[in-house]
């Protein structure tokens, strides 16, 4: 073994610029593979949070833009296993422009339940207090202020869009958390704002539940209570949820999946002429080496080590840029996606598909070396 | 095949066979080489020279008759063991030298050695010694386009004696040389006959070369014929 890999490795810098070359084209198709991975995982492949688990959404049966009277609320309450819950709207509007780095999602609540279900996002106790004594107060996640130099006391005021309102808000609190890319305000500001007609419409209602066995049921018991209703709902666990404002975009799966295909067929190609080329260059060598007595198994052996060692260099060094893009992404979050990462079946994938490369570009060029006649072998010019 | 007979050629017939039509380039050769000869086969280009040495090498099979090397009937032996029986018995010289370009001189001698079960440091003082006996032992770390073409034959000359072989086939191995180097490549091979008693099996068609053999042979158009007179 230690020999052949001699002879590879003396081949390999026969032509520097054509391994650089490729081991760099496999690099960045890996790195694209990775990238792929990783949207899918944001998407996908998301761990369901303990606090997450003891949550359902429940939204209106038709779609996510129309919306629940207030008074679903009430009832959902009472429904056995329901811990608390709380209204919901997405309120969108505009935060001083429409440039990507002002944007991040606000949502109005019920002050005082919020962070009773969001377990998970920690903010001082005399924070959250000041956020519910203040109507106008505005909870903000840490990662939202530390961008755009939120402190507290701050007054800001967001241009609304959907609802025809702008409301003046002070920062009472900061909080930490996953996700906290995110900003509450009451959804009593809101709903004074609009008037009782249309302030009194909810988009989605978090449920917090008493154990998360109870899912299930409290769903299906949600559901049946306005089943016959003119505002059917749909209550799912929250990673559902998730799923389905994603699935939103359209076949995400596929499109990824496409894409990926697209990447490995043409890379194949390109890497497979690559090893045929570097093969044929070589003919008359393979001739003299089987004339020294190597075997075919041996020269089979050399050329497919060759391309899986461009392979394996080519995916580390495209898995680390996978990682090293992923960090630097999960840092500065694209919109509202946040947590770019590799998971570890990723890693795995990416080293995949650079042997799935190395074998399907180089088994063709290696066996036609391997069984080359000698005699014509020796002959070959060019 | 008598005690002393280092390659017995019976009756062997080796035709290609094209699309349509088939080409003889061995017409039933019948040829006894005695071991420890240097043995010279002339003929004109085309005249099966290099396919008779292809055939006592191993590296191609006759379309009929049999072929004795060192009492080996290698006509019979699977391509395997045929690899493995030519890397312990078989030193090739070709016209156009075939170095491996990225290689030095000494890694293309010890190419070979990666054959056997030799260490790292014995196979580099084999291939240093080989390169001694070919007057090269200053340049192991040139590689072939730092040498002359005299100098390139000589390393091929060395890569072919490192392990130590019966017989060194020689095909056409001045061809491509200037008469100096012609010269020095042909003196190796008469030293190697006569000092280390290696069976030297040489094709050439530069009647120079026959000086240096013991027994020469003339074949034309796949047969064996008188030796005509040099003009």
């Amino acid at each position: 073994m230690g020999k052949q890999l001699y002879l590879v490795l003396k081949n390999l810098r026969r032509n520097r610029r054509r391994t650089v070359l490729t081991v760099l084209s496999t690099a960045i198709s890996v790195f694209l593979i990775g990238s792929l991975i990783s949207v899918y995982a944001v998407f996908f492949d998301n761990e369901v949070r303990e606090e997450s688990a003891l949550r359902l959404i429940t939204r209106h049966r038709v779609s996510l833009t129309q919306v629940m009277p207030y008074y679903y609320g009430a009832r959902i309450a009472e429904t056995d296993g329901v811990a608390r819950i709380c209204p919901m709207n997405w309120f969108g509007g505009t935060y001083i422009d429409q440039r990507p780095e002002h944007m991040f999602p606000r949502f109005a609540v019920d002050q005082e339940a919020v962070f009773e279900i969001y377990p998970e996002f920690k903010a001082p106790p005399e924070q959250i207090e000041a956020f519910k004594r203040d109507r106008q107060g505005l909870a903000v996640g840490k990662t939202v202020a530390d961008k755009l130099g939120f402190e507290i006391g701050q007054r800001i005021t967001i241009q609304g869009d959907i609802y025809p309102f702008d409301p003046e808000l002070t920062v009472r609190a900061i909080f930490e958390g996953p996700d906290d890319m995110q900003a509450f305000f009451h959804f009593k500001y809101l709903e004074e704002a609009l008037g009782p007609e249309s302030g009194s419409e909810v988009g989605v209602f978090a449920i917090k539940l008493r154990s998360a066995s109870d899912a299930s049921r409290v769903a299906a018991a949600v559901d049946d209570m306005f089943r016959n209703s003119p505002v059917p709902t749909k209550t799912e666990t929250e990673a559902a949820f998730q799923l389905s404002f994603i699935n939103q975009l359209g076949n995400i799966k596929l499109f990824l999946l496409s894409i990926a295909c697209a990447i490995m067929f043409s890379m194949l190609m390109v890497t497979a002429n690559t090893v045929a080329m570097s093969v044929r260059e070589r003919t008359r060598e393979i001739g003299v080496l089987k004339t020294l007595g190597f075997q075919p198994g041996s020269v089979l052996g050399i050329v497919l080590s060759e391309a899986m060692l461009i392979s394996l260099v080519g995916g580390a060094l495209g898995t680390l840029i996978t990682v090293f893009v992923n960090q630097a992404l999960s840092e500065v979050a694209v919109q509202f996606i946040t947590g770019f990462r590799l998971p570890a079946w990723g890693v795995l994938a990416c080293f995949a598909t650079a042997i799935l490369l190395s074998v399907g570009s180089s088994v063709i060029p290696a066996t036609i070396a391997a069984r080359a006649n000698i005699v014509d072998a020796l002959r070959h010019t060019g | 095949m008598s005690a002393g007979t280092a390659v017995s050629l019976r009756g062997v017939l080796k035709e290609y066979q094209r699309a349509d039509y088939s080409v003889r380039a061995l017409d039933h050769i019948t040829l006894d080489i005695r071991s420890g000869q240097f043995f010279c086969l002339m003929g004109p280009s085309g005249s099966g020279k290099s396919t008779l040495l292809h055939l006592v090498a191993g590296i191609d099979r006759p379309t009929d008759g049999a072929v004795e090397v060192l009492g080996s009937a290698i006509g019979e032996m699977d391509d395997r063991s045929l690899a493995r029986w030519r890397s312990q018995n078989i030193g090739y010289i070709f016209q156009s030298f075939n170095l491996v370009p990225v290689m030095t001189a000494a890694e293309n001698v010890e190419l070979p050695l990666l054959l056997t079960h030799l260490s790292k440091k014995e196979r580099r003082e084999r291939a240093r010694s080989a390169l001694e006996i070919v007057g090269l032992g200053d340049r192991l770390g040139h590689r072939p386009q730092q040498l002359s073409g005299g100098q390139e034959q000589r390393v091929a000359i060395a890569r072919a004696i490192v392990t130590d072989p019966s017989i060194i086939l020689a095909d056409e191995p001045t061809g491509e040389l200037d008469a100096q180097s012609a010269t020095d490549v042909l003196t190796i091979l008469e030293r190697l006959n006569s000092n280390h008693g290696k069976t030297i099996i040489m094709v050439t068609h530069d009647p120079r070369a026959r000086q240096y053999a013991k027994e020469s042979r003339y074949l034309d158009k796949g047969r064996i014929t008188e030796m005509p007179e040099i003009q």
